[in-house]
């Protein structure tokens, strides 16, 4: 029964390497197209963050109070 | 108009109350035979018998005088030491659940239930837990079924960001390396049975094992399919370890490493765009179609949930996901878990193998990442810091945000977290992959 555990183990680790794998290949070429043929979804994002000054405030007040109720509860 | 309205309901009023008349009055008939014949079997009882019965319902003389052979609410055997000092440890154990809930503050959402379930469930004599309990209904409701782990999932898949692990790819490896603590344990603890130590069959080790993917709703789906005798102790020993997790890790992460490793700083990572983190649930739904179907059901509420988040369109539903759904599922969940924390099903043998095991498993699955993050750290042209291997368990966010605060011990300046949740989303893809490896196998 051991070696029928161990064939499993090989079998499921063999499986989730090959699943997680594929998926870093797949996810690279995807990241390879989408800068080839949509480079401006790309630049949407990183025009995102230049917020306005009072934007930036308000995320570092919620940040501050979310810090606080954090520490506090 | 109005007259022909009268002349209806008056013709109608003349037709119905005679029929009413009639109906009530076979009624009473029947009533008083009713009566009487309850008359005839009720016996004058004397006071004393009714207290001395009112004392046989109470908990008190449940619990001081258990008796042979009794059978809880779901046909299954009770020994009269679980019907007496059983109950007792079960109801301190449920307390020390909700001390470390909240004085510890150990993933309270889930003991709070989980611990009032099993108080509710060792009281004698209330049948909660069985047909018609409300518990045993919430039980049959989506535990049975395994309905509930997979909406939980769906609230799982809208609350995370993948971001992280699109901004580079390559750590999803060390999500796919912790997974070895599922898959070695699964061995060990066979290994165990077969030296006689533990008596688990095939499928109770394989369930068991699946603890070392540190992921609540996968273990609980695993458990409730292929060993549902285990699922209390198992779904206690995964929560409680999940919320162990800053405890148990640190040590081996510190073990395997060499300081010099754990200072390493990891480059910034590429770009990822809005579009690319749409398309990420789909291009893993896809994947998991043609390699492993199996585990679409975990995989597919989790990627369902996401693709509610990114999409971006649907704001209400990815909100409801996160909150009102989760929350209430995580309710009724902890509840139909915390039943099986009733005497007769927790205080056998097998939990403390279990608890034992589901360790073991936690650990060999952080040790794992972090071997394979030395690994890769040696192959790849980038460095990448061995800690955020062990962050590959499942667990999110808690074991990336203790693979951060290891890294921070040797070098304060130097930021782990978004690195670590790479590999710790990962964890949660591989998890669910494994649990379809077992579900095909099994």
């Amino acid at each position: 029964m051991v070696l029928e555990a161990v064939k499993y183990m090989f079998l499921g680790m063999g499986i989730v390497f090959l699943f997680l794998y594929l998926m870093v290949v797949i996810l690279d070429w995807q990241h390879k197209l989408l800068l080839k043929y949509f480079p401006e979804s790309f630049q949407e994002e990183s025009q995102a963050p230049t917020t306005s000054k009072r934007e930036r405030l308000k995320k570092v007040a919620a940040i501050t109070a979310a810090l606080h109720h954090m520490k506090n509860s | 108009m109005k007259r022909r309205i009268l002349q209806f309901l008056l013709a109608l009023a003349v037709v119905m109350i005679p029929i009413g008349a009639i109906a009530t009055v076979s009624q009473m008939e029947k009533g008083e035979s009713q009566k009487v014949e309850r008359e005839g079997s009720y016996e004058s009882k004397h006071f004393g018998d009714m207290i001395v019965n009112f004392w046989k319902q109470t908990g008190i003389y449940a619990i001081l005088n258990p008796k042979e052979g009794v059978k809880n609410a779901r046909g299954d055997e009770v020994t009269p030491f679980q019907q007496s000092v059983g109950r007792i440890i079960m109801i301190a154990i449920t307390f020390i659940l909700f001390y470390l809930a909240i004085a510890k503050g150990f993933e309270p959402l889930l003991l709070i239930p989980i611990g009032f379930g099993g108080l509710l469930a060792n009281i004698p004599l209330a049948n909660i837990i069985g047909d018609g309990g409300f518990i045993g209904e919430l039980f049959k409701a989506g535990i049975e079924n395994e309905l509930f782990p997979i909406l939980i999932f769906m609230g799982v898949g809208a609350m995370t960001d993948f971001g992280p692990l699109l901004a580079n790819p390559k750590t999803a490896l060390l999500g796919a390396a912790a997974q070895f603590g599922i898959f070695g344990t699964l061995v060990g603890a066979v290994a165990l049975s077969q030296l006689g130590i533990f008596d688990f069959s095939l499928q109770d080790a394989a369930a068991i094992s699946i603890i070392g993917g540190a992921d609540g709703p996968t273990t609980v789906f695993i458990a409730s399919k292929l060993a549902p005798d285990l699922l209390g102790a198992m779904a206690v020993a995964a929560y409680s370890y999940m919320a162990l997790v800053p405890v148990i890790q640190p040590p081996i992460m510190k073990a395997l490493t060499t300081p010099e490793e754990r200072k390493i700083r990891m480059t910034t990572k590429r770009k990822v765009s809005q579009l690319e983190k749409m398309l990420f649930p789909l291009t893993v739904l896809m994947l998991t179609i043609l390699i492993l179907p199996e585990s679409s059901p975990l995989i597919g509420a989790l990627t369902f949930g996401n693709f509610v988040r990114e999409s971006r369109v649907v704001e209400r539903l990815s909100k409801t996901l996160q909150n009102e759904l989760i929350n209430i599922v995580t309710i009724f969940l902890g509840l139909s878990v915390g039943s099986k924390l009733a005497a007769e099903y927790f205080l056998v043998p097998e939990t403390l193998g279990i608890l034992l095991l589901g360790l073991v498993a936690f650990s060999v699955g952080t040790a794992a990442g972090v071997i394979m993050g030395k690994i890769m750290n040696r192959l790849s042209k980038e460095p990448i810091n061995p800690l955020i291997g062990a962050a590959g368990v499942s667990a999110v966010p808690m074991a990336a945000r203790v693979a951060n605060r290891v890294g921070m011990d040797e070098d304060p300046t130097n930021v782990l977290l978004m690195h670590a949740m790479g590999p710790n989303v990962a964890g949660v893809i591989g998890s669910a992959v494994a649990a379809g490896v077992y579900l095909s196998i099994f």
